[in-house]
């Protein structure tokens, strides 16, 4: 049993941005591999996209997704205004202590997070926009054609180089976030714990690598 | 009044059983009605508080820091002595009872040492069921090691910070009686005053250091576990608000102040660097199992130490005791350094330093294991210094450190003032004239955890204590004498500083009533002292408000009890007569230059009567008698 | 040498407070930081001003009393040193030092330099401890440690409650200091019966005080003078959790 006070406690509130953000991490790994079909042409991408949207269980997955999403944001904003009010007087000179000790692992990524999930979810409501709830265009099959979709939205420099900043903010988020999440939730065996923390950072780098792939790939496919 | 030491009767191992029976008990139904307390949060005042919690008493606890985990207790290095022999090397009870008596050049009584030791093996127990987390050995069993010159293994240790780690023990026990709501701290109070009614210590008089307001607090019984006076020295390894306020102002409303002249100088600190300097660094004793002491046999030899060939330097240590070399008791050790020095032969730059020397032990033992045993004494030692010990001997001298004299107190740990206890350093009664290493925090703990509560308990069950109200006369009396003094030492707006005067009187004690005295120094030390005493009230400058956080009025008041106790200090050392422990008097020496006790004439405790600042103190004699243990000139050739 | 100093001045709790310059002249080398400070406040008091207000006590590292934040740094800029092992030799001449009180809404500033850390202790208070009453202690040799868990333990045991985690931390964070007692205590035996009730409340008073949350970015090690590694913390993430779904 777990009482709700202990879930609202420093402790618990980090357990849940942690387990949140890292569901949401499994998310993007199984939405880049899916998204990957797009190399494989149109017929393979559209039946990949149409099987999932034409899955009555997708609502509750969509649901579930948002769920993740709004703890995460609800619990991390709260908690950095708690954060702010911890500490009333700031002080007039502030000095990272790395010179003193370089075992701190303060990073501008560390120091960032509030901005960079600020901007991840602009950008995650853009890219609604832009695509779930964008122009329905439909194939012979009459199903819906994302991959046109895609092909049109990509063709724009501007498009692809917003795209591509948001996944440098959200690989700088994560860079933070995988290793704060195995401390959250407590692993900290000398032998293990950087062994993670580095598998998962090269797991965030390849879904940045991925994500970035597509708007350049699709760029250049319109070009031509 | 006769001083009555009330030592029960009966053989040496039998006296606490006894006593422990005899004691009245208080019904647990009962220890809610009786308000103890507990003044300072060292080793002996967070045991005693923690304990008598435990039982059910209502505890008041103060103390100067914003924490009772700061108390000094927590600097304590090297270890705690218990008679487990557990290293089969023929440790006892017995055993420890006989060094620490010998150790302390027979001026310490018996039974309160026995006791003490006894009391060693149940303290570990208790501290190893608190989690402290001692040294261990790979088997899962606890490590011990010898110390300070013992010939067998029996000091516990956690590291270099054991000290620390049982004031946390403690503090943790006392936090926890704080949980369940029978112990109430009140810190940043510095006790004024002892409120006695009817001849019973009934209350303190405290400062809010905070607010500058002062608060009167009623109890049955009063446990003053304030520490001891090594600051009187000015430099000492103490921190710097160590004070005697607390026990000074106890002995001033009626409580006798015991041996105070018995003050231990400890042999290895970092030398003065400067006039700047606050306070001085104790290197652990421990360092002595493997350093080796020396200064260059010629006079004025200023070469740096590298360059003096082994043939032209003296370990004197090892010369003029060849079984103990360079682990001689401390008062030992510590005189021999001066020796040297005052001939011309010390080391640095003020020719007031010897060498502690490792290079021995580094070619034996190699360097990573002189690393493991001491590289964080190194490391401090570096940072104060910025020297490299691991290349370039260190530099030592003897500093002020502990003091064995205190408010007198009785078998029972009660002072000549009925309900008014006094526990651990603040008191006079185990050490003697001289104290080991590894004994202060077995002392402190013992009072705390294993005698206060029956000896308390006894007192609360069989006295007599009438209702007294925190509005008696007696309270506001005192606060208004302890307004009076704080008001007096705003009102002064002289041209010196408290620390200007703090650092005279330290000079004076240090050069008088230091490592060698005799009787003119001490003539002269009484005059300057006096002298000092009235200057200080007539030259002295506070600035601040009295109703704020004001650090500089809270030492003011402490130098100026310094002012009359140092007074004390300088009689008691021309009074005692010859030679013993930690007192050295020039005249009474054996031909090669050792303390020379007499027995016949000097062989019981000094406890000074109070009669007025300036006046002379009455003297009272508790003889000392040595049923078990007979004097013998101490000897460590 | 001589150094210019910025100090933060407040005359009491609640009160404004500002930054205000000093010189200190005649500054020796081989003097700490707070005799320094000592050498200032003497002037001052010379002057009939009120003495900047500082808490220090043992001056060896070890009580925990001292703590300012020298040049943005807690405990100024020696690795594994406390404030008063900072020895000005570390200072350049003429050189300016801006010193102010560790900041947190659950240290409040009593005056100056000086805060009221007392939280430190209800935390404490709320189970850092093990209960047993004095008397039935078992023979201390009955219960054998391993050595490297009783080395461990000493490691967390050592932290000396200065607050230098919680001046250093974004978030005015005390989770450190709590980790440490928890880690301390967790690892022993005679610790583990009351592992689970001691995190669930010495957490639940550590966030009751106003401290912040853990970003995990381990300042307070950094500035840590028992140098007690964040790994305290990810340990006491494990016993809460843990404690939770028992």
């Amino acid at each position: 049993m777990i009482p709700q006070k202990a879930l609202s406690s420093s402790i618990g509130s980090k357990f849940l941005i942690a387990l949140t953000g890292l569901s949401l991490v499994l998310f993007l790994v199984a939405h880049l591999a899916g998204n990957l079909l797009f190399i494989a042409g149109p017929d393979a991408f559209n039946h990949y996209s149409h099987s999932l949207i034409s899955n009555p269980l997708v609502y509750g997955a969509e649901a579930g997704l948002l769920a993740l999403f709004v703890l995460h944001i609800v619990k991390t904003v709260w908690m950095f205004a708690a954060n702010r009010t911890a500490r009333p007087e700031r002080y007039a000179v502030r000095k990272w202590a790395r010179k003193k000790n370089p075992s701190s692992r303060k990073t501008v990524a560390s120091t960032t997070m509030i901005l960079t999930g600020s901007i991840t979810l602009l950008f995650v409501i853009t890219h609604l926009v832009t695509f779930k709830f964008g122009p329905y265009y439909e194939t012979a099959e009459g199903i819906r054609d994302l991959y046109r979709l895609q092909l049109a939205v990509f063709s724009d420099p501007t498009y692809v180089g917003f795209y591509l900043f948001c996944m440098a903010v959200i690989f700088f988020h994560l860079w933070h976030g995988i290793s704060s999440a195995a401390q959250s939730f407590g692993i900290d065996s000398p032998h293990w714990t950087p062994r993670i923390i580095w598998t998962a950072r090269l797991v965030t780098a390849l879904l940045a690598a991925g994500f970035g792939l597509l708007p350049v790939f699709t760029f250049a496919l319109s070009v031509n | 009044m006769k001083l009555e030491s009330r030592v029960p009767s009966g053989a040496i191992t039998d006296k606490w059983d006894r006593r422990k029976f005899e004691n009245k008990l208080v019904n647990p139904a009962n220890r809610r009605k009786f308000d103890v307390i507990v003044v300072g949060t060292g080793l002996a005042g967070a045991s005693a508080a923690a304990s008598l919690g435990e039982l059910g008493y209502p505890v008041k606890v103060f103390g100067i820091h914003d924490s009772p985990r700061r108390a000094h207790s927590i600097a304590a290095q090297g270890g705690i002595n218990a008679a487990k022999n557990y290293r089969n090397d023929g440790d006892s009870v017995y055993r420890l009872f006989y060094d620490t008596i010998k150790g302390g050049d027979y001026r310490a009584r018996e039974a309160n040492v026995y006791r003490l030791a006894q009391m060693s093996v149940n303290i570990i127990d208790q501290c190893v069921a608190q989690g402290v987390p001692f040294a261990r050995e790979y088997g899962g069993l606890l490590d011990n090691r010898s110390f300070g010159g013992a010939q067998v293994s029996r000091t516990f240790y956690a590291r270099g910070q054991t000290g620390q780690q049982l004031l946390l023990g403690a503090y943790q026990s006392m936090m926890r009686q704080v949980d369940a709501g029978t112990v109430t701290l009140y810190q940043r109070r510095e006790m004024l005053d002892l409120v006695v009614v009817n001849g019973q210590a009934r209350g303190i008089v405290c400062r809010n250091l905070v607010t500058g307001e002062l608060e009167s607090h009623g109890a049955h019984a009063v446990l003053l576990c304030t520490g001891g006076y090594g600051t009187v020295f000015y430099l000492s390894t103490n921190a710097v608000n160590s004070n005697v306020t607390a026990a000074w102002r106890a002995h001033k409303r009626g409580a006798y102040f015991a041996n105070p002249c018995f003050t231990q100088i400890h042999p290895t600190c970092i030398p003065v660097s400067g006039d700047h300097q606050s306070k001085l660094t104790l290197m652990s004793e421990s360092l002595r199992n493997d350093g080796r002491v020396w200064v260059p046999k010629q006079q004025g030899d200023k070469r740096p130490p590298a360059q003096i060939p082994d043939a032209e330097r003296d370990y004197y240590l090892e010369r003029r005791y060849p079984t103990f070399g360079n682990l001689v008791p401390r008062d030992v050790a510590s005189r021999a350094a001066k020796g040297v020095c005052d001939e011309g032969r010390g080391a640095g730059d003020s020719g007031l330093s010897v060498y502690l020397d490792f290079a021995d032990a580094i070619r034996r033992n190699g360097i990573d294991t002189i690393k493991a045993r001491y590289g964080n004494l190194f490391d401090m030692y570096t940072r104060i210094t910025d020297e490299n010990p691991y290349q370039v001997p260190m530099r030592i001298y003897p500093a002020a450190h502990y003091a064995m004299g205190g408010l007198w107190v009785d078998y029972n740990l009660m002072s000549t003032v009925p309900g008014l206890f006094v526990l651990g350093e603040a008191n006079f009664s185990d050490h003697g004239a001289n104290r080991l290493g590894a004994s202060a925090l077995m002392q402190g703990l013992a009072d705390g955890y294993f005698v206060a509560p029956y000896t308390v308990a006894n007192y609360l069950g069989s006295a007599a204590l009438p209702a007294v109200l925190g509005t008696h006369e007696a309270f506001s009396q005192a606060r208004a004498e302890a307004q009076a003094r704080i008001d007096r030492v705003l009102k002064v707006k002289g041209t010196r500083t408290v620390r200007e005067f703090h650092r005279a009187i330290g000079a004076i004690c240090w050069d008088h009533v230091g490592m060698a005295r005799n009787e003119a120094g001490l003539n002269r030390a009484i005059a300057d002292i006096r002298r000092l005493r009235d200057e200080f009230w007539q030259d002295v400058t506070v600035p601040g408000d009295p109703n704020n956080l004001n650090p500089g009025l809270d030492y003011a008041g402490r130098v100026a009890d310094y002012m009359e106790f140092a007074e004390l200090l300088a009689l008691d050392a021309l009074e005692r007569r010859e030679s013993c422990g930690g007192h050295f008097r020039e005249e009474f020496q054996t031909a090669d230059g050792e303390a020379l006790r007499k027995d016949d004439e000097y062989a019981y405790v000094a406890a000074w009567q109070f009669t007025g600042v300036g006046a002379r103190p009455a003297l009272h004699k508790e003889r000392l008698v040595f049923e078990e243990v007979h004097p013998s000139q101490r000897s460590y050739k | 040498m001589t150094v210019k100093l910025r100090v933060w001045r407040q005359t009491g709790p609640g009160q404004p407070g500002r930054m205000v310059d000093y010189v200190a002249h005649n500054v020796h080398p081989d003097m700490s930081f707070l005799e320094m400070l000592d050498v200032v406040n003497e002037d001052l008091i010379r002057k009939g001003e009120d003495p900047i207000a500082f808490d220090s006590d043992c001056r060896e590292g070890i009580c925990g009393s001292c703590g300012l934040v020298i040049d943005g740094i807690p405990h100024g800029p020696d690795k594994g040193a406390t404030t008063c092992q900072v020895h000005m030799r570390r200072f350049t001449n003429s050189e300016t030092i801006t010193i102010e009180p560790f900041r947190a809404r659950a240290f409040p500033v009593l005056k100056d330099l000086v805060v009221d850390r007392t939280a430190f202790d209800r935390i404490i208070a709320a189970g850092g401890y093990v209960s047993v009453n004095v008397g039935g202690a078992p023979d201390a040799n009955s219960l054998p440690i391993a050595k490297d868990v009783a080395d461990q333990a000493m490691d967390s045991a050592q932290c000396i409650g200065c607050g230098a985690c919680v001046a250093a931390c974004k978030n005015a964070a005390a989770h450190l200091f709590t980790s440490a007692k928890i880690t301390h205590l967790g690892l022993l035996p005679q610790g583990e019966a009351e592992r689970s009730r001691r995190v669930i409340r010495m957490v639940a008073q550590m966030d009751g005080e106003g401290f912040g949350s853990c970003s995990n970015e381990g300042e307070c090690e950094a500035v840590c003078p028992k140098e007690i590694p964040i790994s305290n913390i990810a340990r006491m993430n494990r016993d809460f959790l843990r404690a939770l779904i028992r």
